[in-house]
């Protein structure tokens, strides 16, 4: 019986980023065109919600890919580099996110999700989780210490 | 750039081919008939032994596009000659007019975007050649305004001294559907794909 099902191994492993890296990205695609063109390749992380994929614009990056004419298929290689803005700059949070990889004003589009683990940033959220601790315990305190001082009050009657 | 050849055998001419009984195929009455591989409604003129299709009210000529036998690679600036070819017996005919397009053919018929035209004579043959005897050509030069669908070609032979025909009602064209792939301005990428990722 012919399930029509096959198994592949995913293209790329995940990896974890700090955040303020720079992350390479390296391209591959066959091409032809009748003139000399140069194309400009973009490449960012993007986060997947109810809404759909949003890319983290803050975080994307752009180069320029010179293309020389042929008439039949060429191969090519192109890197192009974004850098992980952190949060506190208006960059991108801690979390998991996808690789989308594009050239403009073209059909050409590549991605996958889930491949790019962000971590170091000390912004709001994290700082919010450090203080946790202690804010529970000033809570605490704040509905003992009144308990107490009705206590005390009932001994010295 | 090279040039780059694309070939048209035109055939044999139908009234002067080696055996013409072996060929005649098509319906004697003039008529409407369906096309049994396309089930596509075709007029026969057996006049002109011709046939046609009606679309947007204007009849349009059938059965001289086919099928390329392969695809010729091309961008701008690149030479592409055509050569057609024919099996001739008959007088000498002198000014036949070849007539080389690139275009795009569609429902509508064939919209020319880049026409050559050659003149060229043809000797007289009293014995019927077992390969094409005749041959002419045409080269074209490639433009940057060539357009991607600029893909289809036909070729046709006509006038002449004896007239081998009119130019609009020639029995003697022949055309090739997706001949040609075309690399125009914008660049046509394919099989794009991340083959890696890291930190620098």
């Amino acid at each position: 019986m012919v399930t029509g099902i096959t198994l592949a191994p995913l293209a790329l492993e995940q990896t974890t980023f700090n955040v303020g890296d720079t992350v390479r990205v390296t391209v591959s695609f066959n091409y032809t065109v009748g003139v000399n063109k140069t194309v400009r390749l973009f490449a960012g992380p993007y986060y997947t919600n109810l809404l759909g994929k949003h890319l983290v614009d803050q975080c994307v990056g752009d180069a320029d890919v010179a293309l020389v004419p042929s008439s039949t298929p060429a191969a090519q290689t192109a890197t192009v580099d974004f850098i992980l803005i952190p949060k506190a700059n208006s960059g991108i949070e801690n979390g998991t996110y996808g690789l989308r990889v594009w050239i403009e004003d073209t059909n050409a589009v590549a991605e996958q999700d889930d491949v790019i683990i962000v971590t170091g940033n000390t912004g709001s959220s994290d700082m919010f989780s450090s203080m946790m601790p202690m804010i529970m315990m000033m809570m605490m305190m704040g509905m003992i210490m009144p308990m107490t001082q009705q206590r005390g009050g009932e001994t010295e009657e | 750039m090279g040039i780059k050849n694309l070939v048209l055998d035109l055939g044999a001419f139908k009234v002067l081919q080696e055996d013409p009984n072996a060929k005649q195929q098509d319906p004697i009455l003039s008529g409407w008939y369906v096309d049994p591989r396309t089930g596509q409604r075709v007029f026969y003129d057996s006049t002109a032994g011709k046939f046609f299709t009606l679309a947007g009210g204007v009849y349009i000529p059938l059965g001289y596009m086919n099928p390329a036998p392969k695809q010729v690679a091309v961008a701008p600036g690149d030479k592409l000659k055509i050569t057609l070819s024919f099996k001739y017996t008959g007088p000498a005919i002198t000014g036949v007019t070849g007539y080389y397009c690139l275009g795009i053919y569609g429902t509508f018929g064939f919209n020319e975007t880049m026409v050559g035209q050659t003149t060229f004579s043809i000797p007289q043959v009293v014995t019927p050649p077992s390969s094409p005897n005749v041959t002419d050509s045409y080269t074209f030069t490639i433009p940057t305004s060539i357009g991607t669908n600029w893909d289809d070609i036909y070729v046709k032979i006509f006038g002449g001294n004896p007239s081998v025909g009119g130019s609009a009602t020639t029995s003697f064209l022949f055309g090739y559907e997706n001949a040609l792939t075309i690399a125009g301005i914008e660049p046509s990428i394919t099989e794009f794909k991340i083959s890696d990722f890291a930190k620098v």
